[in-house]
């Protein structure tokens, strides 16, 4: 199979995962795959924030009660508002969300390529981790990329609602 | 004589913002991760009192704490999940009981 086809098909989302260190070349070719995301009018209005700093990891994860893994590096993908208003656009345009999952794929596939494990999390609460960041009045913080080394012992992922295939999601042509 | 603490201040305090966050997020998700919430609370208290609770707890605290992770794994089975929840609230009412003067009278 494909190498880019084997990646997509065989990430999985880490939730235990190990003390050992990422290196900070690995970091930053995550970060550049968050670059080379499609960003909706080319307008690229996130903007990243990575934490290596244990004593703030350590606090984010206390108001995150999403957040399971104990992970060493952590990339929040946040949403500039400078950008989106000096383009006329306002919060309820449905690009930002896209924009901010389209990057968190490719940041989560980046961290696999590179034999890494990756876990996304949403589950916090935005204005202790405002606090805890000290995040400008523009910046809303959007969804945590967890990375890491995944953990010998990790259990295996959330057991499936119903097994499910792309034809099971997907209609031809019309209704 | 009993201890009369189980968790330090720094403890108690990363224990409420859990429980806080935890009320906040709830507002947005599905009703089903409220015991996901909760219990990852019930975790996290284990973990910080498991070191220093008396014979009475600890058997519980060690025998079902740590298997609720697994149970999370579950989720999507509602049966198996409700299962795994009653399970452990007869295993904390035999706890209760191992605590309190009923189980001393019988
Ligand atoms: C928008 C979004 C938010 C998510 N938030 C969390 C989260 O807060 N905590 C968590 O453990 N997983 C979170 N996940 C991960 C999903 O639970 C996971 O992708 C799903 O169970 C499928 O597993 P897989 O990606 O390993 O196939 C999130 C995923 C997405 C796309």
């Amino acid at each position: 199979m494909n190498e880019t086809l084997r990646n997509i098909k065989t990430r999985r989302v880490v939730r235990e995962m190990s003390e050992e260190p990422v290196e900070r070349e690995q970091i930053e070719t995550i970060l550049e795959a968050a670059r080379w995301a499609p960003s909706g009018g080319n307008l690229r209005p996130n903007r990243y924030i990575v934490i290596k700093a244990a004593e703030t990891r350590r606090l984010l994860r206390l108001v995150a009660p999403g957040m399971f893994q104990r992970a060493p590096v952590l990339i929040l993908i946040c949403t500039n508002w400078q950008v989106v208003e000096a383009h006329g656009l306002t919060a309820r345009d449905r690009a930002l969300l896209i924009d901010i999952g389209t990057a968190a794929q490719n940041i989560m596939l980046a961290t696999h390529a590179l034999g890494l494990a990756a876990g996304p999390v949403t589950s916090y609460s935005k204005e202790a981790v405002r606090i805890i960041l000290n995040l400008p009045a523009h910046y809303s913080p959007e969804m945590f990329i967890c990375i890491g080394h995944k953990a010998a012992s990790a259990r295996q992922g959330m057991r499936a609602w119903q097994k499910i295939t792309w034809r099971d999601l997907t209609h031809w042509e019309r209704f | 004589m009993q201890a009369d603490w189980v968790l330090k201040e720094d403890e108690a305090i990363e224990l409420l913002a859990l429980l806080i966050t935890s009320a906040r997020i709830q507002m947005d998700e599905p009703a089903h991760y409220g015991p996901l919430r909760l219990l990852t609370a019930v975790e996290r208290l284990s973990s910080l009192i498991e070191a220093r609770s008396s014979q009475k707890s600890r058997g519980f605290l060690q025998d079902n704490i740590e298997r609720i992770p697994d149970m999370h794994m579950l989720m999507s089975d509602v049966e198996a999940y409700t299962e795994g929840l009653d399970a452990l609230c007869r295993a904390v009412a035999g706890c209760l009981l191992r605590h309190s003067a009923l189980e001393d009278e019988a």
